[in-house]
């Protein structure tokens, strides 16, 4: 029996966890594997934790946790964007308890030393008790690679490594998807975050937003109340065109465009002069046949490993937070220069996304309940095996199979399995 | 100043629009409400986010109140499938009048939510809530109703029952 009972302190065997076609269920229960996954995925590895848009000034901040550890990710003097570890280097206090603000400093409430918005340790009461301090040597302390892809800032505490690039690979074309959709190319997320607590493991949020099997099941409630963009997932098997694919990396992506039948389909239908605005800004930039593409196409709906979820009209975070429990964090993709429109993304967001929404709630309680069977200790193993009979490799090199087919999560556990057996 | 009478009038209108949200008896909750009613539960607790920029909780017009009952009542609603176990405590009510003769009501509220629908988990929802109140053919109607959580802005269960 390949059991997940350990002596203490030996290593986790991850090859032996994760196969190519079913996962063991110790991977979401057992407090070691997740103190793993927050040294090697959420520490070492590229980690989204916000967009420039945030942060449009010089002192605008943010604070948020990547993995456990509380940082602010802050814009500098030079407009440069850093990621600091929330805490003073002195003693270990928290710095910053605001989830956003302004600032010219960072002073630390139990003993005064202060910091410049560059991470400088400015001031130092009471030096005369320090024979020399070197305060060039307690600056806070800062990822050591900061890096961006239009907007989406990702930090990695390992100091070395591949590029954001590298690591991002093919998927850049689908944060491209997402951005193009913005008549000036850029996104603002101005709206504000809302935080919706799950009483499950962390990985069953990136596993379930890039799942096409469940929507007709779980979300049944809404199909038999309203019309949505995904109705054709409910219907006859064959008839379903829209597709997964895996982007590399761990990037995965649910693709509903194959399906849909005219434009605006992501967006609930297009009528109005707010629509007819926008299009008309969208023409004038790419000219009316790749303006009509990207508006039959829609928003990207991936998951960019670890944590960032381009959820079509929306962005959402992963949180983890203990071995059972994660924070899902979501706000509208706001598109500059187009308020009204943005009007309407946020009341979209208002509907799917959230604690009070008609669609995640589902979600989420399904997720607790996941997180409930899996704590039997039989059967040991999760199957994910579904569309191995007829997943397809495309042109580019990318598995593509039906909507309902695990291929995204196999290529989510390949990923980590690479991730969690590296050197 | 709101009359006695006016007064009463609030007030059991309030102890009964919370005892049919605790109930889950969502026909009878959505027959309180005026066809441009407002149903809002901001997602910070600054005074001066506005809905129209800054991202709600909840921000129902009729027709989205009405979606909103509608998937309570498939029952297939699973994240108030077996509904949630609720009782709220309603205090410290304040009632004013608009001149167009709208009473509005401020008070505060716990409400203890027993969370049957994965592992039962208690939850307790506190915050202060805005009524909006119109008079009909002689009945109180709810033209808004405004929750503003203490914890609007910090990670939240799900929120899927009648708050």
């Amino acid at each position: 029996m390949s059991t997940p009972d350990r002596e203490p302190g030996a290593r986790v065997d991850y090859k032996a966890l994760v196969e190519d076609d079913r996962i063991h269920a110790s991977l979401y229960t057992d407090p070691r594997i997740f103190a793993d996954e927050m040294e090697r995925i959420f520490h070492r590895g590229w980690v989204f934790v916000g967009h420039a848009s945030e942060i449009p000034r010089a002192g605008d901040y943010v604070t948020r946790r990547l993995g456990a550890q509380p940082v602010i990710m802050v814009r500098g003097r030079e407009g440069q964007v850093s990621v600091f570890v929330n805490r003073c280097r002195h003693r270990g206090t928290m710095l910053c308890p605001a989830e956003r603000g302004h600032a010219r400093t960072f002073a630390c409430p139990y003993h005064g030393w202060t910091y410049d918005i560059d991470g400088a340790l400015l001031g130092v009461p009471y030096p005369g008790g320090y024979a020399a301090l070197d305060r060039s040597e307690y600056g806070l302390e800062a990822a050591p690679r900061v890096s961006s892809y239009r907007g989406f800032v990702f930090a990695s505490f390992a100091a070395t490594g591949i590029p954001l690039l590298e690591h991002l690979g093919a998927a850049t074309r689908l944060i491209d998807r997402s951005c193009d959709l913005s008549p000036t190319g850029e996104i603002e997320l101005t709206a504000g975050w809302v935080k919706h607590r799950c009483a499950a493991n962390w990985k069953v949020l990136p596993e379930n937003d890039s799942d096409g099997y469940h929507l007709g099941f779980v979300h049944l409630a809404l199909f038999k109340t309203v019309r949505m963009q995904y109705q054709r997932v409910v219907g006859d098997e064959k008839a379903i065109k829209a597709v997964v694919r895996d982007w590399g990396h761990g990037h995965i992506e649910i693709d509903w465009s194959p399906g849909y039948q005219g434009p605006f389909e992501w967006f609930g239908g297009a009528s109005g002069p707010v629509v007819a605005d926008f299009v008309a800004a969208l023409e004038r930039r790419d000219g009316p046949e790749l303006a009509r593409r990207r508006i039959m196409q829609g928003p990207a709906h991936a998951l960019i490993f670890p944590n960032l979820f381009l959820g079509e009209t929306n962005i959402a975070i992963v949180e983890p937070v203990d071995v059972e429990e994660c924070v899902h964090w979501h706000t509208p993709m706001f598109w500059a220069g187009v308020p009204q429109f943005n009007g309407r993304l946020l009341r979209m967001a208002e509907a799917g996304m959230g604690p009070a929404s008609f669609l995640m709630p589902e979600d989420l309680i399904v997720a607790a309940r996941n997180q409930q069977g899996l704590r039997a200790r039989t059967p040991e193993w999760l199957l994910l095996s579904r569309g191995l009979n007829r997943e397809y490799v495309d042109e580019q090199g990318r598995a593509v199979s039906h909507v309902t087919d695990e291929t995204t999560n196999r290529a989510l556990w390949r990923h980590y399995r690479a991730v969690m057996t590296e050197a | 100043m709101v009359s006695d009478q006016d007064h009463q009038a609030v007030v059991e209108f309030l102890y009964r629009e919370a005892r049919l949200a605790d109930e889950a008896r969502y026909a009878e909750w959505l027959a309180l409400w005026t066809d441009d009613a407002v149903y809002w539960v901001p997602a910070s607790t600054d005074p001066a986010a506005d809905p129209e920029t800054r991202i709600s909780h909840i921000y129902d017009n009729r027709n989205r109140l009405e979606t909103r009952i509608k998937l309570l009542q498939t029952g297939h609603r699973y994240s108030q499938e077996p509904a949630s176990l609720m009782r709220r405590l309603i205090s410290n009510i304040e009632v004013t009048a608009e001149p167009d003769g709208e009473l509005v009501a401020g008070s505060n509220f716990i409400l203890a939510e027993l969370a049957v629908q994965a592992r039962s988990e208690m939850h307790w929802w506190v915050g202060r809530t805005t009524h909006q109140l119109r008079r009909l053919d002689g009945a109180l109607r709810l033209r808004l109703k405004k929750v503003v959580l203490i914890n609007a802005a910090e990670p939240l269960p799900n929120l899927s029952f009648l708050i």
